[in-house]
């Protein structure tokens, strides 16, 4: 799995992370969450178009997609709870990473939500 | 056999009547793409008698209105976006995230001339003699055209376009014809908002097209991004030619760092504006001077982070830096950077002969540090726009700003320091149009006008911000006296 080097790869990252929730607590019934990662996905595409700053664009270092795989086979409250806690995770490393103040507070906010 | 792309003319597309033409490769996988006309003066004649033609009906057309359509007109790119993105990536070589950073801005200029009807307000007062009053009104000045390079092609075009058309005239776009895929889709777009037939024309091409552009007498105005040496071309033929011009041209720009900036987050800055878009931008940072003992702390971090830049295809998110636009300008930045080598420069990152694994035949220059470089060198004196940074060394402060106003360029210029005293001296006395202070990418939001002195710019009024309302207005003064 590919670094996560640049503003681009962690947002498609996160896009992809939360489609991937949104699929996987469907299948389980958990329409809710479903419906909550689904909109998380959505917000994380427009921060991603809107805050996409060319003047401050930078290298990232130290966040690897392959520290945040998700096990998505389990749908039991204890696979829920690891995927949600990968996912928070996720946020909590990479908002540092992101040196435009509203696309690291859409993070920020992604995390907290994994993480209640 | 790949298709051709067609000019928009008079609210259609039409083949140009061109017999030569340009091949648009992807410079990464090297795919044709298209082909791009070499369009002829009857083309060029086609669009301005359209544009000429609908000017009066648009320019009386309220400018309410005229704006609404940059409202809608943002709804789309914004829609578009990734779409946009990826052709950009496809026809230029530079990475998504540099791509959204190009897009974005563009979009920033639609909102500027969404402010068009604020900002064409003119001024009056009564009473300048007794019963008399004066007042100044704007008026759109006629037909205007942009000729746009390759290295921006989204967002370029639309420093000009949306301002332009806002203000009442009509447009031409010539945009480069390595990269006219962008454009197409600019002008997809366009055409969805269904403005009257003749406000906004697309005539692809090289220099017959943009030659006719400049000596056609119903054209009123040109703006132009590109070299110095054509900039100068082009403020020559428009102004003997009886045109307002605005001739944006080359640059080398150079950052100076002081002893007391914080080298680590510097340099992370300084990457971006070095080899960001491979450097083919006329704000990429050119040359680092390090001042004092900034100098060796300065190339050991440069040498340290610019190995570690990943360059690889634009379209994979995890590439950092992507091509150069063809083989012929990797060639030419390889051939620079042996001069450098050749006049005793230290190349510190070589970035020639660089192969990037399933994209072998790519036009690829690494990123490239060249420490030692001297005064009336080849790197300290011409624009590389590759990337492509070199070192100098100044022993103080003043040493650095006289380096700097030696260049025959005033695009751009930057200082990294944690002095006040320091910023405030650079930004008095250094000589460019566009200064940055902790920043290695001086652009002026569309908002500003984007700056540029010496012979990086030719004319008096810039793009973007107020300086483009002054351009695409007429003023007049009317003196009323009511018995």
């Amino acid at each position: 799995m590919a670094s996560l080097n640049t503003f681009g790869a962690v947002f498609t990252f996160a896009i992809e992370l939360e489609r991937r929730l949104s699929a996987y607590y469907g299948s389980i019934g958990e329409t809710h969450l479903s419906r909550a990662a689904d909109k998380r996905r959505k917000k994380l595409e427009r921060v991603r178009r809107e805050n996409v700053v060319e003047i401050t664009l930078e290298p990232i270092a130290g966040l690897d997609a392959a520290d945040y795989a998700l096990e998505l086979n389990d749908g039991s409250a204890a696979g829920q709870a690891a995927a949600a806690g990968i996912a928070a995770r996720f946020y909590r490393e990479a908002a540092p990473k992101i040196n435009v103040r509203a696309a690291q507070r859409a993070l920020e906010r992604c995390g907290k939500e994994h993480a209640s | 056999m790949s298709r051709t792309v067609k000019n928009y003319i008079d609210g259609e597309w039409v083949d140009s009547g061109a017999s030569d033409l340009f091949p648009v490769h992807d410079p990464a996988t090297c795919e044709l793409l298209a082909h791009c006309p070499d369009s002829t003066a009857e083309d060029v004649d086609a669009a301005v008698m359209s544009a000429r033609a609908a000017f009066e009906e648009w320019r009386s057309t309220p400018v309410l209105v005229r704006a609404q359509y940059m409202h809608h007109f943002k709804v789309m790119v914004e829609e578009n976006f990734e779409k946009v993105s990826q052709i950009v990536v496809r026809e230029h070589g530079k990475t998504m995230d540099e791509a959204r950073g190009e897009v974005r801005r563009a979009i920033e200029s639609i909102d500027f001339a969404m402010s068009v009807p604020v900002l064409m307000r003119s001024d009056g007062l009564e009473d300048i003699s007794s019963g008399i009053d004066e007042t100044t009104v704007r008026q759109p000045a006629g037909v205007f055209a942009a000729i746009t390079p390759f290295n921006f092609p989204f967002m370029v075009p639309l420093w000009f376009l949306p301002t332009a058309i806002t203000c009442g005239n009509t447009f031409i776009l010539k945009p480069s014809p390595q990269t006219p895929l962008a454009t197409e889709c600019l002008f997809e777009m366009l055409d969805e908002l269904d403005l009257p037939e003749g406000v906004v024309n697309l005539v692809n091409g090289g220099v017959p097209s943009a030659s006719a552009l400049m000596e056609h007498p119903d054209v009123t105005g040109v703006s132009f991004v590109g070299s110095s040496a054509v900039a100068q071309i082009i403020y020559e033929t428009c102004t003997r030619n009886g045109k307002r011009v605005q001739a944006q041209g080359g640059a080398k720009n150079y950052i100076a760092v002081m002893p007391d900036a914080d080298i680590e987050a510097s340099v992370k800055n300084i990457l971006g504006a070095a080899y960001g878009c491979a450097g083919q931008r006329c704000l990429a940072a050119a040359v680092a001077v390090g001042v004092g003992d900034a100098y060796d702390q300065l190339k050991d971090e440069l040498a340290k982070q610019v190995a570690e830049l990943k360059v690889g295809y634009g379209l994979e998110e995890t590439t950092q830096m992507g091509t150069v636009i063809s083989d012929a300008a990797k060639q030419r930045i390889e051939s620079m950077i042996g001069q450098s080598e050749g006049e005793g420069a230290d190349v510190v990152v070589d970035g020639r002969g660089l192969s990037v694994d399933g994209y072998e035949n790519g036009s690829w220059v690494g990123p490239t540090l060249i420490a030692d470089v001297q005064p009336h060198t080849v790197m300290a004196t011409e624009e590389v726009f590759g990337p492509v940074l070199s070192l100098m060394k100044a022993d103080d402060f003043d040493e650095a700003v006289d380096i700097i106003n030696q260049s025959r360029y005033g695009n751009a210029a930057s200082i990294f320091t944690s002095n006040g005293k320091y910023a405030r001296e650079f930004k008095y006395s250094v000589n460019a149009g566009n200064i940055g202070v902790n920043i290695g990418v001086a652009a002026p939001s569309a908002s500003f006008p984007f700056g540029g002195q010496k012979d990086s710019f030719f004319g008096d009024l810039h793009g973007q911000g107020m300086d483009s309302i002054e351009f695409y207005t007429e003023r007049k003064i009317v003196i009323e006296r009511w018995v």
